[in-house]
């Protein structure tokens, strides 16, 4: 659920200016957009502790309770399907009511060992090699940040940092032009930090968010609006002066940028 | 092919063993002879959703972002143009006391945006017309058997006398039975049809105050041929005794002007495509 905070109409009042002739007038704020890029997951969640037992406990009650099968309607009257579908059918209901619960069908022992072999003979036929790929990809587990297969099951945003003069990390940010619209601006700069080599897509024309950090008496205010993006393929290539970029969670983004940057971007971030 | 077990995640954590040996016999229910829970049991979510789970991370907030309207203070309350009765008077207390020219209701603005009114899927609901079942009721059945197959239920299946003939009329209720509907629609269904550029958006000079720009539901026509694109229906087609078309309404929480505008936004989200003629 969204929190309120994370919705872009938070207007804080500004103290009025003293109108006095003898005070500076502030200059004008300097305007700046970030692209808070995201890549949704690709996984599905895992279901915690508590919601497995829920899901087992609600799957036993729909058992019970549902409709019975039709199987009439899908299988053929004595057909290897069907009794392919009722033994298994038994198992289900083994797992689900104890073993006390399912009563064995009445057949004699040749038939019953008849029908075994050859659903036995069925799994063989149908037994394919495809495995299924783990959920945990190597990327998480050499720590490789760069990876856009990291964290399949999150929410992954792109921090940037400037390592000639080891700035601290941030969302992709740049000045905006005079004369220039605020969308435009940061599609403009996000192309020129992070390469034209991704397919992107910016969600809104509105700004998702606003950072204003404390900056000393008498300087101008520091403005950057937020907007949310989408990676639909390929890769940040940064330009020669950003050299570096990580693909992170909320959590990890928190253990890597200022307290007070944490503090005026978190609620613009998933915790998906 | 696996055996198909059920899932792992009912068989983890716990083991259900036998039940708890019945010390008093339940109630039974004096028609059916069934035994009466002395607990009311509640259905709910009984396995994960992937189109749920997609919705919660990541299209919510996309659909929030997209649809937001900014109001920098709460709205005005609505200008008094005309008398209206006094509420304190006895005699018009708990009289219908409509406000003059009517509800406007093509013309209500949206309720202000807040994070608990994002747009999202309520229910589907799929219906289906068969004129040969005034004829006959038996031609009704594989109708059923298709709109049991469709959507997992067979509550409310069939037979609602509607204007015209019958009409077998099944709401889906949220959660994973309207997801994994969608999901088969947009996977299976859709991308087989011929011919099938998207759903047609009205044209650009329709008007926004119609009852169904208002209403926040998405609707579209399925032909008989697109039937048997349904995984669950394909596997025995030669079971029903002919295709049927149905129609297939979206049903969002989006209301005022622009909802369906704001619904048809959600379901693009879902991989529905639309498309002007």
């Amino acid at each position: 659920m969204a929190s309120i905070s994370r919705l872009p109409c938070t207007t804080r009042r500004v103290p009025a200016a003293r109108s006095l002739a003898t005070v500076a007038k502030p200059s004008k704020p300097v305007l700046s957009t970030a692209v808070i890029l995201n890549r949704a997951p690709i996984l599905t969640p895992s279901p915690t502790v508590f919601e497995r037992a829920f899901y087992a406990y609600q799957q036993r009650i729909r058992r019970a309770l549902h409709n019975p099968f039709p199987s009439e309607f899908y299988f053929k009257q004595g057909s290897l399907l069907e009794a392919r579908f009722n033994s298994e059918e038994r198992y289900r209901e083994r797992v689900a009511w104890g073993p006390g619960y399912v009563k064995e069908e009445v057949m004699s022992e040749e038939r019953k060992a008849a029908e075994k072999a050859a659903i036995d003979q069925m799994a063989l036929q149908d037994r394919s090699d495809d495995k299924l790929l783990p959920r945990v990809h190597p990327s998480d587990r050499v720590r490789d940040y760069q990876s856009l297969d990291r964290k399949g099951r999150r929410n992954l945003y792109l921090l940037i940092r400037d390592t000639g003069h080891k700035t601290p990390w941030e969302f992709p940010r740049g000045l905006a032009a005079q004369d220039e619209l605020l969308h435009q601006s940061a599609q403009r700069e996000f192309l020129a930090k992070c390469g034209n080599y991704m397919d992107t897509w910016i969600v809104t024309r509105k700004p998702i968010g606003m950072f204003k950090p404390r900056v000393p008496e008498q300087a101008p205010e520091k403005i950057t609006f937020f907007f949310k993006a989408h990676i639909m393929a390929g890769q940040v290539r940064p330009a020669d002066s950003m050299k570096d970029f990580m693909w992170l969670t909320k959590q990890e983004i928190q253990t890597r940028v200022t307290k007070e940057y944490w503090e005026g971007v978190k609620d613009m971030l998933s915790d998906h | 092919m696996p055996q198909h077990s059920p899932q792992r995640i009912a068989r983890s954590l716990t083991r259900f063993g036998r039940p708890p040996p019945i010390k008093k016999p339940l109630k039974r229910n004096w028609r059916t002879r069934l035994p009466t829970p002395h607990v009311k049991i509640v259905g709910r979510e009984f396995t994960p959703c992937r189109l749920e789970d997609h919705y919660h991370a990541t299209l919510q907030e996309d659909a929030m972002y997209m649809t937001y309207i900014h109001e920098s203070e709460p709205r005005p309350a609505p200008r008094q143009i005309r008398l209206t009765h006094d509420p304190a008077n006895p005699y018009s207390r708990f009289r219908h006391n409509p406000p003059v020219g009517g509800s406007q209701l093509g013309k209500k603005p949206p309720p202000p945006d807040t994070p608990a009114n994002v747009v999202r899927l309520e229910k589907i609901v799929i219906h289906s017309f068969m004129k040969q079942a005034i004829g006959g009721r038996s031609n009704l059945l594989g109708l059923i058997m298709a709109m049991r197959a469709l959507s997992g239920e067979t509550e409310k299946g069939a037979g609602r006398h509607a204007v015209s003939g019958v009409q077998i009329v099944h709401g889906k209720k949220s959660g994973a039975p309207m997801y994994d509907f969608l999901a088969q629609l947009v996977e299976f269904v859709l991308p087989r049809l011929k011919d099938f550029p998207g759903v047609i958006l009205p044209p650009p000079a329709a008007s926004d105050h119609s009852p169904s720009a208002v209403s926040g539901v998405v609707s579209l026509g399925l032909d008989p041929a697109a039937m048997a694109f349904f995984p669950q229906i394909e596997v025995n087609l030669d079971s029903y005794p002919r295709p049927y078309g149905m129609h297939v309404h979206f049903v969002t929480n989006a209301t005022g002007v622009g909802a369906e505008n704001r619904a048809r936004a959600l379901l693009s989200g879902f991989q529905l495509p639309f498309t002007r003629r």
